[in-house]
Parts: C-alpha cells; sequence; structure tokens
C-alpha cells in the first residue's frame, strides 16, 4: 500500500540519517577504494615513466593513441600525482597554447 | 636548428662549440619554462625570474651529466625540457612543503607499528543496514592489512595532497620506491577484498548509491 510504503521510507530515512556516519565511507576511505578500482596487477614505476615522458608526449601532440601502445604510461600518470603534474609541465612547454 | 646528432655532437666538445650549444639551450630553456610552470608558480611572484633562471642553470648541469642516457627516441629539446620540469616542480615541492609539519610520516622506522589486529567480529545478522557491515568490514581489512606508516602515506597524498616527492623525502626514501611500495599495498588490498568477495568498484557503486 502506499502508505505503507511512504511510512517505511521515512523510517528508513531516519535509520539511515541516525547511522550515517558510519554508513558512508569516510573521504579516505572513498580515495582508497578510488585508487584500488585502478589499481592493476602489474604497473611501471616512476622512473620508468620518466624515461619514456619525452616520447610518450610527443606521440600525444602527434595525436598518438597513446592508450593504445602505451597504456601503462598512462595508467601510471592516472595514479601518480607528481608524474603527472610533469607530463602536464612537459606538454605546457612544448605546447604553449596548451592550458 | 640542430638536429638531435647535432646537439650531441656540439654539447660533448670543447670552447666554443659547446658554449654556444650551451647557450642555446639555455635560451631556448628560458623561453619554454615559463609556460611550463606558470599553473604552480604565478608570473606574479617576484622570484618567478630568477626561479626560471636557477631551474635553466640546474637542467643544463643536469644535461650535461645525462647526454649519454639520450636514446634519441623524442627531439633532444624535448627530452631537456622534460628534465627541467622534474627540476621545477620538484622545487616548487620542497618549497611549498618544507615548513609543513607532517609528523606521522618521520617516525622512524622501527617504530613503524605492524597491522593492526582486530579480534574477528562478524557481521551481526540482524543488522538493519548492510551497508554499515560492509563499511565496518573494509575497515577492519585497511587496517589489518596496512602498517601505520603506509596509512600515514596514503592519507598524506589523498588527503593533504602532499606530493609523492616530498612523502618520500620525509620518509626517508624516494619516490619511484615509495611508489612501488604502495603499489603493493594496494596489491595486497585489492587481493584481500576479492578474497573476502568484495571488489573495489561495487563498493564504489554501493556507496555512491542513494
Amino acid at each position: 500500500m502506499p502508505t505503507n510504503n511512504k511510512m517505511m521510507k521515512s523510517i528508513f530515512d531516519w535509520f539511515r540519517r541516525r547511522f550515517k556516519k558510519w554508513y558512508q565511507p569516510d573521504p579516505m576511505m572513498q580515495k582508497m577504494l578510488q585508487s584500488l578500482a585502478m589499481t592493476e596487477e602489474h604497473e611501471i614505476s616512476c622512473d620508468d615513466v620518466f624515461a619514456v615522458l619525452d616520447q610518450f608526449v610527443e606521440a600525444v601532440l602527434r595525436g598518438e593513441n597513446v592508450l593504445l601502445f602505451m597504456p601503462l604510461v598512462r595508467q601510471h600518470l592516472d595514479m601518480c600525482p607528481d608524474c603527472r603534474e610533469e607530463y602536464e609541465s612537459l606538454l605546457r612547454m612544448l605546447q604553449p597554447a596548451f592550458t | 636548428m640542430r638536429d638531435n646528432d647535432t646537439w650531441l655532437r656540439d654539447l660533448r666538445a670543447s670552447g666554443e662549440q659547446r658554449d654556444a650549444a650551451l647557450a642555446d639551450l639555455h635560451a631556448l630553456l628560458l623561453r619554454a619554462l615559463p609556460q611550463g610552470v606558470s599553473k604552480w608558480l604565478s608570473p606574479e611572484n617576484p622570484q618567478f625570474e630568477s626561479f626560471i633562471e636557477d631551474t635553466a642553470q640546474e637542467t643544463l648541469l643536469r644535461v650535461l651529466d645525462g647526454l649519454d642516457s639520450f636514446e634519441g627516441r623524442s627531439q633532444f629539446t624535448t627530452w631537456a625540457y622534460k628534465i627541467a620540469a622534474r627540476v621545477a616542480l620538484n622545487e616548487l615541492r620542497r618549497r611549498r612543503w618544507r615548513d609543513v609539519s607532517l609528523d606521522r610520516l618521520e617516525e622512524e622506522e622501527a617504530n613503524d607499528s605492524a597491522p593492526r589486529q582486530f579480534a574477528s567480529s562478524d557481521p551481526s545478522p540482524e543488522s538493519v543496514i548492510e551497508r554499515g557491515d560492509i563499511l565496518q568490514r573494509v575497515q577492519q581489512i585497511l587496517a589489518e592489512e596496512l602498517t601505520e606508516r603506509q596509512r600515514a602515506a596514503m592519507h598524506a597524498i589523498h588527503m593533504q595532497d602532499v606530493p609523492m616527492e616530498e612523502v618520500a623525502r620525509r620518509m626517508g626514501t624516494n619516490r619511484n620506491a615509495l611508489y612501488k611500495l604502495l603499489h603493493d599495498a594496494r596489491l595486497r588490498l585489492k587481493h584481500r577484498l576479492a578474497r573476502e568477495g568484495l571488489s573495489p568498484k561495487e563498493l564504489l557503486e554501493m556507496f555512491a548509491q542513494e
């Protein structure tokens, strides 16, 4: 019955508000789960990425499909904020219009 | 404009030939670097110009040091800019974070506590909200699988936006080793979750539901 459903919903909502703090992951856990979802069995290191970053950026600027032939670099850039910044900085140096 | 072989030949030469190549590379760096770092250091900053000059100088030293490692898989200048990007950003990271206390990271390795062991607590079947139970299980798994230092490093990186480079420095290691350490930790967590029938993607979707 619609009235019952409504009542159930309001009871459920009350519980949800009441227990919200252990019912929702804290921001840290949220971030952890996001990084776990992106974790691969084999990942390359920051040094590996740095060794090919120049080659990678030139390929990006030529419009090549880097996901296809350098997927490990792309994955590392998604995971590592420092390497991602260096990639972006290099891209900006080579292509001043890039902002 | 030099090609790769000419850059290498001139920079390995001596006297005027080398000086001219260095001066050209210096000029190129002074032109490219401002655009490369302006996102992280405002050109309005009074230290901007000296920062660019210092970075260019340091880059030239590293380029000369590393000539043998250039494999010709890109333009020589792209390779030099790559070095400049790392020199610049590492220095900016150091400046930005040098006075910030990150105590949990700097505790002695010997004090690094083993993963916390929790008494087994089975999710109570009569629990009103299943999500709460799952959340508790995930929290328990995180506590059991990560050492205090790994937790502190992940917290600094994910929640305080501390650069990997700085976290590594405070932990007495380097960025490459830290990345490997965190990858191992992430894999261990992921495998443990899988053994318990949990997948990070499904958990995220579940928690995202209203």
